[in-house]
C-alpha cells in the first residue's frame, strides 16, 4: 500500500470491526422486527374495518361500489361482492357459492389478510363451489377440483390456522344487462355454521 | 491549594468528555441501526424490490399478493393498506401512480390509457383518490371491464381520464387531485398456443398525457 494512502487512512477516525459487525447485525435484526410487526402495527386492517360493517357467519351482499360505500381501499367498482365475516370458534362454518362464469371469484382471508384459498370461474362453465372451515388442525393448499372445474363429489373441508376471517364472492361488472342478474347469484350464496367444534380442540 | 482544585478540574473535565464522547458514539450507533434497520423495512414494504414487485413502465404489481406463501413484505405492504387483493394465483393486478413521461397522475391533467383487448382474460381499469377511494362523479363512472368497455374493431381501447366529460371510454376524475390508476388482470385458464403468444400484443397499457391545467 502507498504511504500516502496509508497516512490518510491512519488519519480516518477508527471505527473497530466489531463495531461495524454490531451494527449490521443489529440493523438486520430490527430490519426483520419492524417488517414482521408491521401487518399488526397497521392502522387500519381490512379485517378491522370489515368487522364494523358485516354479521358474524352470515354472507352479505354488498352494494355496488360507490364514494361513501366502499368498505376497502381499492376494492374495485368493477365488480360487485358478497361477503362472509366467519368465525369458527363455535362451530364450522359452511360457504357454498356458485360462479356462473368469467370474472367471478371466491376468495377465502384469514383476520390476518392473509389469503387462503382462492377460487376463479371459468367462461362457460358454472363452478359450484362448496367449503367447509373449521379449526382442524389438516393442511389445505392450491385450488380445489371444483376450483379446477371438475365437479363436486363430496364436501371439500378447508382447514385454517385461524379461527376468523373473511369470504368474498366476487361478481364482475358485466354492465346493466347482468345487473339483476349477478345480483341474484350472490344472493344465492350461503354462509352459515354447520355443526359443534369438539370441546377437546 | 489552587493547584490541586484546578487539577481536579482537569480531571472531571477530561472525564465528562470521555463520557460525551462515548454518548455521542452509543447515539451515533443507535441512529444508524434505527435508520437503516427501520428505513430499509419501510422502503421493502411501501414501495418493494424486485424480489417482491414487478414493474412494466409506469405500472407495478406486487408479485405474491394475497397467496399462502406471500412473503413478510408483502403480506405486511397489503395489511398495511388496509386492502384485500385477489390472489396472484389466478389474477395480476397492476397499480400506477405515474404516467408514462414519470409525472405524477393528477386529476388536474387528462391522460389518454391505451391498449389492446387481453385474448383469454377478464380485465378492469379503474381509477381512484390516492388513499384507493372511488372518485365521486355525476356520471357514476368508476371503472371499464372487459365486458362493458367499447373496444376498436382491432381490439384496441382508448380510455380517457378527464375531469370533464369526453368522448368514448372516459373515466371521470372530478377534483380528486392525485390518482392511482389499477388493472385487474383474471387469468380464465384458456390457454394460448405458441402461435397466439407470440402475436399476442403487450396487454398492459401505455398511460400518455394530453394536457394540463
Amino acid at each position: 500500500m502507498p504511504i500516502a494512502v496509508k497516512d490518510v487512512l491512519s488519519r480516518l477516525p477508527r471505527v473497530k470491526f466489531r463495531v461495524i459487525v454490531t451494527a449490521i447485525l443489529a440493523t438486520v435484526i430490527l430490519h426483520i422486527l419492524t417488517t414482521l410487526a408491521a401487518p399488526r402495527l397497521a392502522p387500519s386492517p381490512a379485517y378491522g374495518r370489515l368487522v364494523k360493517l358485516l354479521p358474524v357467519n352470515a354472507m352479505k351482499v354488498l352494494p355496488p361500489i360507490a364514494p361513501g360505500a366502499q368498505p376497502l381501499p381499492f376494492m374495485g367498482p368493477d365488480s360487485r361482492y358478497a361477503m362472509c365475516l366467519f368465525d369458527t370458534t363455535k362451530g364450522s362454518v359452511r360457504v357454498t357459492a356458485t360462479l356462473p362464469g368469467a370474472g367471478w371469484s371466491l376468495s377465502v382471508f384469514s383476520d390476518k389478510g392473509d389469503s387462503v384459498y382462492t377460487s376463479v370461474a371459468q367462461p362457460g362453465r358454472r363452478t359450484d363451489v362448496s367449503l367447509r372451515l373449521s379449526t382442524s388442525d389438516g393442511k389445505f393448499a392450491g385450488l380445489t377440483p371444483e376450483a379446477a372445474g371438475q365437479a363436486i363429489q363430496e364436501d371439500r373441508s378447508l382447514s385454517l390456522s385461524v379461527k376468523r376471517g373473511v369470504a368474498i364472492l366476487r361478481a364482475p361488472d358485466q354492465g346493466n344487462a347482468y345487473g339483476a342478474l349477478n345480483e341474484a347469484e350472490l344472493k344465492r350464496a350461503l354462509c352459515s355454521v354447520t355443526g359443534k367444534v369438539a370441546e377437546a380442540r | 491549594m489552587l493547584g490541586n482544585a484546578g487539577y481536579l478540574l482537569h480531571r472531571a473535565r477530561k472525564r465528562a468528555g470521555i463520557i460525551i464522547n462515548r454518548a455521542a458514539d452509543y447515539a451515533m450507533f443507535t441512529g444508524f441501526v434505527l435508520i437503516a434497520g427501520i428505513g430499509t423495512s419501510w422502503y421493502m414494504v411501501d414501495t418493494g424490490s424486485g424480489l417482491t414487485t414487478e414493474r412494466v413502465g409506469p405500472w407495478v404489481t406486487w408479485l405474491s399478493a394475497a397467496r399462502a406463501d406471500a412473503d413478510p413484505y408483502t403480506r405486511a405492504h397489503f395489511a398495511r393498506a388496509g386492502t384485500l387483493p385477489m390472489s396472484t394465483e389466478a389474477t395480476q393486478t397492476l397499480v400506477s401512480r405515474y404516467d408514462d413521461g414519470g409525472s405524477r397522475l393528477h386529476s388536474s391533467c387528462e391522460y389518454v390509457v391505451k391498449g389492446h383487448d387481453i385474448a383469454g382474460s377478464w380485465w378492469s381499469i379503474a381509477v381512484f383518490d390516492d388513499d384507493g377511494r372511488v372518485i365521486s362523479n355525476p356520471a357514476e363512472r368508476y371503472a371499464f371491464t372487459s365486458d362493458t368497455i367499447a373496444l376498436k374493431p382491432n381490439g384496441e381501447y382508448a380510455v380517457t381520464l378527464a375531469r370533464d366529460a369526453r368522448p368514448g371510454n372516459w373515466l371521470p376524475t372530478g377534483g380528486a387531485g392525485r390518482l392511482a390508476l389499477t388493472l385487474t388482470i383474471v387469468d380464465l385458464g384458456l390457454g394460448s398456443s405458441e402461435k397466439d403468444r407470440e402475436e399476442e400484443k403487450n396487454p398492459i397499457p401505455s398511460i400518455e398525457q394530453v394536457a394540463c391545467r
